[in-house]
């Protein structure tokens, strides 16, 4: 009896895996931008003649390398670095609900241009036993464009 | 009413009716030994219902020997780091008394032909496994028609060895030795009972004549097949019950090995896409915007595609980059759950719904009412787990090309049939004009048996008209898959004036596969009731190594416990007395008392705890040292005992178990994922933690070869026992019993 109670459930499973088909699905938007192997149309590099640099939209964008980890919208998640929305002038470890760890939650900095400058050039060599065990910042300008980035999320709030 | 004793099961001896042998020569020479099932033997009364079509080629092929005297084993498992490739050409090459450095693993293709037959069957119905002879044609038609319609050319349930290693590998590499034998005496005039076999070499001593296997490979061909080989009896293996080197390991240590996510047919040059799916299940895309993504640097296609939406780029990386700074909303979800908490409401409302005798009744025996009713001591529990996701270490990966009618995949898959029938639907591409390309997988543990990322993947390329590579973030992984699902499970105990377990009554709403894993029956508990009630499940259901064991080997063992220290007794000393009708289990829970020295004087804050589940065939018993001086659980020392049956590979058995225990004990420790507004909270490993390995205890795994019975798994069945011991020692140590995983939050 137990048999084949358990057998008809174990059919029934089966069968079902072997069903669902369905018509192809349509696309709802397709937005082409271009064909793979055509030329990218580059954004020029900002150069000194080209008149001042806006520092903050420069470092915005170099910010795409930490977003692997990070984001720095206000009231942006945590993903597996923590949110940085107006970390500049916090002190380090202390954003809320991210798991840091224990050597960042205790090493009492504060983040200003001079600890953040330091930090992104070597996490690890700044604070050891940091879990950013990766994502140095080598390009000097960049970084000093990067902490502009975040400075400015840190203004008015 | 059900019956609770464990199924009879006959010894090995039923193995030889399974088989249909045929033979031929390969392109070029060389032998190929087919063993699969008769096509058109009569099968019962249910065949009409799942038949698949008349006179369909049944043929599987298992075993080529190269004119260079090379035997390639064809394998159809995956290989997803559990050793199976290895392990299964092992045994053919026993059988075959081939020169264990001559024998090479092929991963067979994706063809209805490579259906594991007796996978399927295991999964479907497992006491047909040794059944008798006379109704072999019969089951074994019917799987074979099962497996063709459900695409069971599939890897899990911890039965690679136990199935296909058992009942074709191993007939396969005999049949192919004896058509060997059979040309050699037929060339040399000598009685085929004279020849001997090995190292790939047949050897006729009296006339002083040897030759290699390639010499007579296309001749064995034409020899008779005989239906039923004599298999070798434990005395006679020279390669089965060793630890035989894994094949596959090299290329895994010097990095050449090829996981799924590697990729790269030659000649194809594509595009990378990444992809984001709606948060809360059952819900799709309402509007996409995609302004801020369109000028981002290598893209090339942004796509709405209903229910994900995919951004196509010269690289993954732009592709992700750009991905993220799509804005999507999505519609509302018509779910009521939102939040964990609404979760395990809706579990407990349908519990109290069902009452003290309602629900569905999964098994029982005697008269639980009654019993509980006169029971001079009565306790009760309720236990509770959370979703928990696979987190393999391979990102989730496809590579597709569709092109001229036809369509290419190359993916890490555990179902690569059921890949091409998923593909089959979404693309109206005929399945002959599908091929499923799958190299090894970098983990999966159920995560990679279901096909949607590579329908995502091949749609993309359909629509784009580009050969597409996609790869999942490990956000999209942890929060948009499925999972082990979360469960409460209630427990009312009747204890007699001895302290004896004489009724139990348990009652959850969860109940998957394997379908006896909620029921105790190892123990010998005279009144026994299972019941489930129905509650909706808001994440979707995946099976997640060991399956409904994994949750039940905690409830189970937990309760038991329990009762133990309700009753006064020794918890093992408790376990033994209930295991008086199961002397297998008695024999492996004695021995992990004697290896762990149970009962000894331990430091303050010390303890040890105990737990024993039989899962996939082999029985598991764990202890487990803990250390609470420091207020947090420290883990000290493992101790397994497991009997399979038999032991193909120790080596491989072992680290399996072991690879179980630290999955087991990384949910028990740390596995939780949280619903908020109707998704999932956690979303890489920073907030889904594995055990690491300074928190990991020493192991040490026994092995018990208590010999003829079906052999047992290995990949699923060290898992189950790892959270019950480790929680039963932290009572030992506190008095403080956690019937809610995970453990560490408790200590945080």
């Amino acid at each position: 009896m137990r048999n084949n109670a358990f057998l008809a459930v174990g059919l029934l499973t089966l069968a079902l895996a072997a069903c669902g088909s369905s018509e192809p699905a349509p696309v709802v938007e397709q937005i082409v931008i271009r064909e793979p192997g055509d030329p990218v149309a580059t954004p020029e590099a900002p150069t000194e003649e080209a008149g001042e640099i806006d520092k903050v939209a420069f470092g915005e964008e170099a910010f795409a390398q930490c977003s692997g980890c990070h984001n720095a919208d206000a009231g942006g998640p945590h993903q597996a670095g923590p949110n940085l929305h107006g970390v500049f002038g916090q002190q380090a470890g202390s954003k809320e609900g991210y798991p840091y760890s224990d050597a960042l939650a205790s090493s009492e900095i504060t983040w200003d241009y001079a600890s953040l400058d330091r930090f992104l050039s070597n996490p690890a060599g700044y604070v050891e036993g940091t879990s950013m065990v990766a994502g140095a910042v080598r390009d000097g300008e960049e970084r000093a464009a990067i902490v502009a980035y975040l400075a400015s999320t840190s203004e008015g709030s | 009413m059900n019956d609770l004793t464990p199924q009879k099961k006959s010894g090995l001896s039923k193995w030889s009716r399974r088989g249909f042998i045929g033979a031929g020569v390969l392109a070029g020479g060389g032998l190929l030994i087919g063993i699969g099932v008769r096509s058109g033997n009569p099968i019962g009364a249910l065949a009409p219902k799942v038949a698949a079509g008349e006179g369909e080629q049944l043929v599987n092929s298992w075993v080529k020997i190269g004119l260079d005297n090379v035997v390639t084993a064809i394998v159809p498992h995956c290989e997803m780091g559990q050793g199976a490739h290895s392990v299964l050409a092992q045994m053919l090459a026993d059988e075959l008394d081939a020169d264990w450095s001559q024998v090479r693993v092929q991963q067979a293709p994706t063809d209805g032909s490579y259906i594991v037959t007796d996978t399927a069957r295991q999964f479907v119905a497992p006491f047909t496994m040794n059944a008798a002879d006379w109704l072999e044609p019969t089951w074994d038609g019917l799987f074979t028609q099962i497996g063709r319609l459900a695409d069971a050319m599939l890897t899990g349930g911890s039965s690679s060895i136990r199935t296909t290693g058992q009942y074709q590998m191993r007939v396969a590499g005999a049949a192919a030795r004896q058509m060997l034998v059979g040309a050699a005496a037929e060339e040399w005039g000598v009685p085929a009972s004279e020849i001997e076999t090995r190292d790939s070499t047949l050897i006729h001593t009296a006339s002083g004549k040897s030759a290699p296997y390639a010499e007579f490979a296309t001749a064995a061909a034409e020899q008779p097949m005989d239906q039923t080989p004599t298999l070798k009896t434990p005395d006679q293996y020279k390669l089965i019950g060793k630890s035989k080197a894994r094949t596959d390991i090299p290329s895994k240590v010097n990095g050449t090995a090829k996981f799924g996510i590697d990729a790269a047919p030659e000649g194809v040059d594509f595009s990378y896409a990444a992809t984001l799916r709606p948060p809360v299940p059952g819900t799709s895309v309402a509007s996409m915007d995609a302004s801020k993504a369109k000028d981002m640097g290598g893209v090339l296609q942004i796509l709405n595609m209903g229910d994900f939406v995919a951004v196509v780029a010269d690289s993954y990386w732009q592709a992700q980059q750009a991905l993220n700074r799509v804005d999507v909303t999505w519609t509302e979800a018509e779910s009521p759950i939102k939040t964990s908490e609404d979760q395990f409401a809706a579990y407990a409302r349908a519990m109290d719904e069902a009452g003290a005798d309602g629900g569905d009744e999964a098994a029982a025996k005697g008269d639980f009412a009654g019993a509980f009713e006169s029971a001079p001591t009565k306790i009760e529990a309720e236990y509770k787990v959370p979703y928990l996701a696979h987190a393999p270490m391979e990102p989730i990966n496809c590579t597709a090309m569709v092109k001229d009618g036809k369509c290419d995949v190359w993916t890490s898959t555990q179902v690569p049939l059921r890949v091409r029938t998923e593909l089959n639907a979404a693309l109206g591409i005929d399945k002959d004009a599908i091929t499923v390309h799958h190299p090894y997988l970098g983990g999966s543990f159920g995560r990679r048996l279901e096909g949607l990322y590579t329908v995502m993947t091949a749609r993309i390329a359909q629509a784009t008209g580009y050969p597409i590579k996609s790869i999942w973030s490990r956000e999209e992984d942890t929060q948009k898959a499925l999972y082990r699902p979360a469960e409460i499970s209630r427990f009312q105990g009747g204890l007699d004036d001895d302290g004896a377990l004489v009724a139990y009554d348990n009652i959850f709403t969860q109940r998957n596969d394997p379908a006896e894993a909620s029921v105790p029956g190892i123990y010998s508990i005279p009144n026994t009731r299972v019941r489930t009630a129905d509650a909706p499940l808001h994440l979707p259901f995946a099976a997640w190594r060991s399956v409904d064991h994994s949750q039940h080997g905690f409830f189970i063992e937990s309760f038991i416990d329990e009762a133990a220290h309700t009753a006064g007794a020794d918890p093992y000393e408790y376990r033994l007395a209930m295991l008086k009708d199961a002397p297998r289990q008695t024999a492996v829970l004695k021995k992990v008392a004697e290896i762990s020295n149970w009962g000894a004087e331990l430091p303050e804050g010390t303890a040890k705890g105990i737990a024993i589940v039989e899962s996939f065939g082999s029985i598991v018993a764990q202890v487990i040292e803990v250390d609470m001086s420091s207020g947090k659980p420290k883990m000290k020392n493992v101790w397994a005992v497991c009997d399979a049956g038999y032991v193909v590979n120790p080596d491989g058995f072992k680290n399996q178990i072991e690879g179980g225990i630290v999955f087991g004990l990384t949910a028990a420790m740390y596995g939780e994922l949280d619903l908020v507004d109707g998704g999932v909270k956690q979303s890489n490993f920073h907030d889904y933690k594995m055990l690491r390995m300074d928190e990991t205890p020493n192991i040490m795994v026994e092995i018990i070869n208590s010999g003829d019975v079906p052999i047992g798994g290995a990949g699923e069945p060290g898992l189950p026992p790892a959270a019950p011991a480790l929680t039963n020692a932290i009572f030992a140590a506190t008095g403080e019993r956690l019937r809610e995983l995970p453990i560490a939050k408790k200590f945080a």
